[in-house]
């Protein structure tokens, strides 16, 4: 049998860390794909890699795990099991009422006739430009590692995450702006930092972190302009500085984290233009800030379509609320599951709808998604409460539109309860590896030599889910 | 020497228990007065593990640092504050050894700032609240920095870390404590109180709260993740979890008057504000029973309070007096107990050197790391026994081990075996916490106001008083200590991450702060000399504690000379060397 730990024998040659330092400190912008392989251009097919189908990513990231009951996978055997408890070792009944069914009505929508819950009827709208993945596993039900996994593919907190692979891979866009941005609408995320974090990778590519809650520009970027000095007066300055630093760093070996510093002040240089205008929604006309809606995350999901617009490589919004994990339904369920349904439904249609528009959806990836879904069954915390959903891991599902993913196509299939995947299940890992694959990057040939060995956002798994890919 | 003495409690290793590193007892420290090998670099006993190490897996150790680069290295950790530009001739000076100038750096008040932004992490130290219904403050705490200021003035004090432990549990409850002791007890007392409590199960949220910050911050285990069902990997069960929960909710959070009131006209609401503490005392006394999967409406069976099991060969005997936190107290600071001095010892270690020996520093259990020289952990923390608990002897040890002398300068080979530096053949280079950066441009300008006290804003720039002494908040934490990866204040945090970010530039190139301090820079410099040279070689030694090179005086002097009409020449070039990058880096 082959051994699944051997990379397959046309990986291209992958440089050591030291002589990849070594080119960066020479001069050439990008570590990744573009300069290992000598790709110029971003839509350019690297050798060994497959042709890109997306430019760009942008992540609709729903903390605390969204019900794929309620929205994308019906289950209308639920009906008849309310109430009986399910059976195996890993569902122990334990506050379980049982079986709870879904009490939201499901249609079928567009050419594709893909069903839909009520909650999602702008989604609804749009379902034949998406692809719904019924079929998503992940390793544990818990949240932070289960955060980790979706971000990282490993659950501990060291790892980079797929937006540093994905810088790592294909350089920035846009040298005005971080490649990578997170736009958090509000100060807490869950695990935090480590969820964007570069991890062993060079330190460049760890993504930009911006609170949202406050949408005017000096506040989502404080101290984005100099009230003193003009941007040519600066400029010398800057230019004084990135000399002074660049000496500073020559007598030192080679010291990624030292190149990143020196980076992100000429990011942060050239931001001061360029990132003015990019984040601004005020400067969008009223209508397209309407379709949108007026909460932190749909105007979240509009910055980030202007970012997209702007070069940006990869942006993931995060839908919090003042909890932390809204989606996090464990009591109350139905009751929240709609109201969340209602703000994130209408911004994610009009996210899509206003890619399209711009004739971008081709070849922007979006996510929608959490960590993990919810169970099938019920749970009750508070007697005077609804009941609630636990978390539920090994079945769930995404929604992707977009970015060369069949249009009106659903992957995958669960059980007639939604315990378990039956067909065509796409673990994390084949996730992560379907993913770097649209963008154009072979997942297994994606690597870093790190601590004596070769390391990949897919570690020694994944396989990418071809039969999405249009 | 007491290294194994006893007092009321006696742990002994349940079986499981043994086959976890972390609750070993050292048994191999009869060759601790061993001479150290000859021929090598060793100048203490830490070395002589660090080295051996090294030699086991073929990792040579680089040199140590230049004496200038040791010097402020030292100042900034054991300060937080540049060395002074007078050190620089340090060595010429009678007595003018390392030795000597480490002792001057642990006797100066400022000492007990440095450990005390390091435990403030521990203790979660904030002084309001993460939810805030209208403008009601009742749950803030305006005088938190009392507690604050309880913990600098025990470093400074080189209070035993067992007492500093037992203080900040039940100073109410020990004869030894003094009147100026209670605020200690603000490491439960300025706990998080939620949105809602009351209820019951936000209660329960704080206590587990409580349980986490102790257990965690004294113990490295995470106790709170058998509040629902048993730990996964540690052998803490949910009995357990709620044996200790108990205790806290035996406790109420409350405000007391600290300083007694000279006259009645002073009674009013605000003076008596003024002068509260805000600390814990026992309420009425409960035990828990068991929350069934953390679910606070199915009690399970009741537990007495008492302390862990695994530290026990059977069940733990029940606390009795009050809440049980004077008992708690002596369990976690007992000489037997194999974890809080490891733990302690620990932290200091990744303070000094950039990681600790276990790198999960607050997770000492079977998810966390596996200390990378298990020896020089159990010695240093047996010898800080050994030595009276004594941070300030522990601390003093390492800094003048050959492995924090070291350079940082990697080379290839090290690089290749071991590119994370875990088994220490060469000094990290660290880049300043966000206090100490703070402070030193407000010190190399000449406008550190050494005081503490209360909190002021940190973002008015006419704050200059140490990081340290700004206001911590959990609703909205200030954007530079956000920026620059301080940490949620809502929790305990063994540690920091470090980002580079854009962000942190922008503050950099454009905050008002960092503006002023470099006009300040500028003018100090050219009040102290007319030479522009002269000032340039001030500026360097002020903030890098060197000379510029030849190419840096030349760029400096080209940039300065560019346009002489222009007077901001100055105040850009004092800026560009704050916010460079070796303003930020120890090497």
């Amino acid at each position: 049998m082959k051994d699944p730990r051997q990379l397959p024998p046309d990986r291209p040659v992958t440089l050591s860390r030291r002589k990849m330092l070594e080119r960066s400190a020479a001069g050439f912008g990008l570590l990744g794909l573009m300069n290992v392989l000598g790709q110029t251009e971003p839509d350019d097919k690297a050798p060994g890699h497959p042709a890109p189908r997306a430019k760009r990513l942008i992540f609709l990231f729903l903390n605390g795990g969204p019900s794929q009951l309620d929205t994308f996978d019906p289950k209308p055997h639920l009906k008849k099991m309310e109430g009986k408890h399910p059976e195996g070792e890993l569902y122990k009944p334990s506050k379980a009422t049982g079986f709870l069914p879904s009490p939201f009505a499901f249609e079928r929508y567009g050419q594709s006739g893909l069903e839909v819950s009520e909650t999602l009827p702008e989604l609804a709208k749009e379902i034949d430009d998406c692809c719904i993945v019924k079929s998503m596993q992940t390793d544990v039900p818990n949240h932070e590692p289960a955060l980790l996994q979706m971000h990282t593919g490993n659950i501990q907190p060291i790892r980079p995450s797929f937006g540093s692979w994905l810088m790592y891979g294909l350089g920035s866009a846009n040298q005005n702006l971080p490649g990578y941005v997170v736009l958090r609408p509000s100060s807490k995320i869950v695990v935090g930092p480590a969820l964007w974090s570069h991890g062993f990778l060079p330190a460049k590519h760890q993504a930009t972190s911006i609170d949202t809650s406050d949408l005017r520009i000096d506040k989502m970027l404080t101290d984005i302009q100099n009230k003193r000095f003009s941007l040519d007066e600066q400029r010398e300055q800057v230019g004084l500085l990135r000399k002074l630093n660049r000496l500073h760093r020559s007598q030192r070996e080679k010291d990624s984290v030292l190149e990143a510093e020196i980076e992100s002040m000429e990011t942060a240089y050239r931001m001061q233009i360029a990132a003015s205008d990019a984040f601004d929604v005020s400067k969008e006309p009223a209508q397209i800030r309407e379709q949108y809606g007026a909460t932190s995350f749909a105007q979240s999901c509009l910055v980030a379509r202007r970012l997209v617009e702007s070069g940006v490589r990869c942006t993931v919004v995060y839908y919090t609320t003042k909890s932390n994990q809204p989606w996090d339904t464990h009591v109350d369920h139905d009751a929240k599951h709609k109201k969340l349904c209602r703000d994130s439904d209408r911004a994610a249609a009009a996210l899509i709808r206003d890619l399209r528009s711009r004739g971008m959806l081709d070849d922007t990836l979006v996510v929608w998604g959490g960590e993990f879904g919810r169970t099938p069954y019920s749970e009750m915390r508070q007697k005077d409460k609804g009941p609630g959903r636990d978390h539920h891991h090994t079945a769930f599902s995404m929604l992707l539109a977009g970015g060369g993913v069949k249009k009106g196509f659903s992957y995958g299939q669960t059980d007639e309860l939604g315990m378990n995947v039956v067909d065509r299940p796409m673990h994390v890992h084949d996730f992560h590896a379907t993913l770097l694959h649209l963008m154009g990057i072979n997942h297994t040939a994606l690597t870093y030599r790190y601590s004596g060995r070769d390391f990949r956002l897919t570690d020694v798994h994944g396989s990418v889910a071809h039969d999405l890919i249009a | 020497m007491y290294l194994f003495s006893t007092n009321d409690f006696r742990f002994v290793p349940r079986p499981y228990a043994i086959g976890c590193w972390a609750f070993g007892m050292c048994c191999f420290l009869l060759g601790w007065n061993q001479a150290l090998p000859e021929k090598s670099s060793a100048r203490n006993y830490i070395d002589r593990h660090i080295e051996s190490v090294a030699g086991e897996r073929q990792l040579s150790l680089v040199p140590e640092a230049d004496r200038n680069v040791l010097i402020r290295r030292l100042s900034f950790d054991l300060t937080g504050l540049p060395p002074d530009p007078e050190w620089y001739r340090y060595p010429a000076r009678p007595n003018g050894t390392i030795e000597s100038l480490v002792d001057t750096l642990i006797a100066s008040p400022h000492f007990g700032e440095r450990l005390a932004s390091m435990w403030l992490n521990v203790a979660r130290y904030a002084e309001d609240q993460a939810h805030q219904v209208g403008n009601n403050v009742e749950h803030f705490y305006p005088n938190a920095f009392r507690y604050r200021q309880w913990v600098v003035d025990a470093f400074n004090a080189d209070l035993p870390f067992d007492r500093f432990v037992k203080l900040q549990l039940a100073a109410d409850r020990y004869s030894f404590a003094r009147d100026e002791d209670l605020p200690a007890l603000g490491f439960l007392g300025l706990g998080p109180k939620y949105y809602q409590r009351g209820r019951l199960d936000v209660m329960a949220d704080e206590w587990e709260d409580q349980v986490d910050t102790v257990t965690r911050g004294f113990l490295g285990l995470t106790v709170a993740c058998a509040r629902c069902h048993d730990h996964k990997y540690d052998p803490i069960s949910t009995e357990d979890y709620h044996a200790l929960a108990g205790i806290f909710a035996s406790v109420e959070l409350v405000n007391v008057p600290y300083e007694k009131s000279k006259t009645k006209s002073e009674q009013d609401k605000e003076a008596k504000q003024q002068n509260t503490i805000h600390i814990v005392r026992d309420a009425k006394i409960r035990n828990l029973n068991v929350f069934i999967r953390g679910d606070v409406e199915r009690p399970g069976p009741a537990i007495p309070r008492r302390f862990l099991s695994l530290f026990y060969e059977g069940t733990p005997p029940p606390f009795s007096e009050g809440s049980g936190r004077r008992e708690l107290a002596e369990a976690i600071a007992s000489p037997d107990n194999p974890l809080t001095a490891k733990v302690f010892v620990n932290r200091i270690w990744q303070m000094l050197i950039g990681q600790g020996l276990v790198r999960t520093a607050s997770n000492f259990g079977a998810l966390g790391e596996k200390p990378s020289h298990p020896e020089l952990l159990e010695e240093l923390a047996a010898r800080f026994k050994a030595q009276g608990w004594s941070t300030k002897k522990l601390v003093r040890e390492i800094v003048l081990s050959a492995a924090y002398r070291r350079s940082s300068e990697p080379h290839a080979a090290g690089d290749d075996l071991d590119p994370d530096n875990r088994y220490l053949w060469r000094m990290n280079r660290r880049r300043l916490p966000v206090e100490m950066w703070r402070d030193s441009l407000l010190s190399v300008t000449g406008n550190l106001d050494r005081q503490g006290g209360r909190s002021l804003e940190l973002n008015d720039p006419a704050n200059r008083r140490r990081t340290l002494y700004g206001r911590v908040s959990r609703l909205k934490l200030n954007t530079l200590l956000a920026h620059y990866d301080y940490p949620d204040p809502n929790i305990h945090s063994g540690g920091r991450t470090s980002t580079t970010t854009p962000l942190q530039k922008l503050y950099l190139l454009n905050n008002p702060f960092v503006a002023e301090q470099a006009q300040d820079f500028a003018r100090r410099l050219q009040q102290e000399t007319a030479d522009d040279l002269e000032r340039i070689r001030k500026a360097y030694r002020y903030l890098y504690f060197r000379m510029p090179a030849e190419e840096e005086e030349r760029l400096g002097l080209e940039f300065l000379l560019a346009d002489q009409s222009d007077s901001s020449h100055w105040d850009r070039y004092a800026q560009t060397l704050l916010i460079s990058n070796e303003a930020f880096y120890l090497d």
